[in-house]
């Protein structure tokens, strides 16, 4: 099996069935095509998305139905057909997608995760791109930390 | 901020090479030609801010701050895939936590 070097787990072994593939990068890494996702029981509910081309990028995301249970996407013409979906499917709704909100950290500690442009796997076909639809009630910055007393857990 | 009011057909220049002409504009949407060279990168907005958003993400992580993350998150449902059984005479799943 293939050796990658990553960010934060030292080398890993990965299996070509293993890879996603994102056909057209992630905005602002347009290059970065072959990712692959770990998740640690230690670490859950996290899930980093590390760069297998480039070592030292990995982002951090949380399934966006762990911060929103009813999060979808609808997913447009062209977004569908580049992760061989059906048009008009409600990524986040079925089995065979998950949608997945980068987490960004500022100074302070405070988290907030993207769920305005979410990462959408078309689990089956392991591809996925970052969907970012024209209307949305998502923020860029959702907050994630701290939860208030009572809140429903992550 | 500059405002300049232009009907459907009409145009407006920034610099000499960008053209900016108003082709739609219905209710609550209008609908925008642009007219730039190759060189010049044109975004959505929400486009650019994910680009700005996604970089921050890439950039401000280290291992310390995904402890200071996790310490703020309180795990109680599967996510992806249940936990690994690293010994089959206990019990897979640890007792609820409170909350």
């Amino acid at each position: 099996m293939p050796e990658y070097e990553t960010k934060f787990f030292g080398r890993i072994q990965c299996a070509s069935s293993s890879i996603i593939e994102f056909p057209a990068g992630l905005p602002g890494f347009e290059d970065q095509r072959m990712f692959v996702l770990v998740q640690q029981a230690v670490n859950r509910p996290l899930v980093f998305l590390q760069s297998l081309t480039r070592p030292e990028l990995c982002f951090i995301t949380l399934p966006a139905r762990a911060v929103d249970a009813g999060f979808t996407v609808k997913l447009a013409e062209e977004e569908a057909r580049l992760l061989g979906l059906p048009a008009g499917t409600e990524a986040g709704a079925g089995s065979d997608t998950l949608c997945l909100g980068i987490v960004a950290l500022a100074e302070d500690g405070s988290a907030t995760i993207n769920l305005r442009a979410p990462l959408v796997v078309h689990c089956g076909a392991r591809r996925a791109i970052q969907v970012i639809p024209e209307e949305s009630s998502y923020s860029h910055r959702h907050p994630l930390a701290p939860q208030p007393e009572g809140a429903p857990c992550l | 901020m500059l405002v300049i009011r232009r009907r459907p057909g009409e145009s407006f220049w920034i610099g000499d090479s960008i053209e900016i002409e108003v082709v739609e504009a219905g209710p609550g949407k209008v609908k925008l030609g642009i007219s730039a060279p190759r060189e010049v990168p044109v975004l959505r907005s929400e486009v650019k801010t994910t680009r700005d958003q996604n970089r921050i993400a890439a950039s401000g992580l280290t291992a310390a701050a995904v402890e200071s993350l996790l310490a703020g998150i309180q795990p109680c449902a599967p996510a992806l895939a249940p936990p690994r059984k690293e010994n089959p005479r206990t019990p897979a799943r640890e007792p609820d936590m409170e909350g």
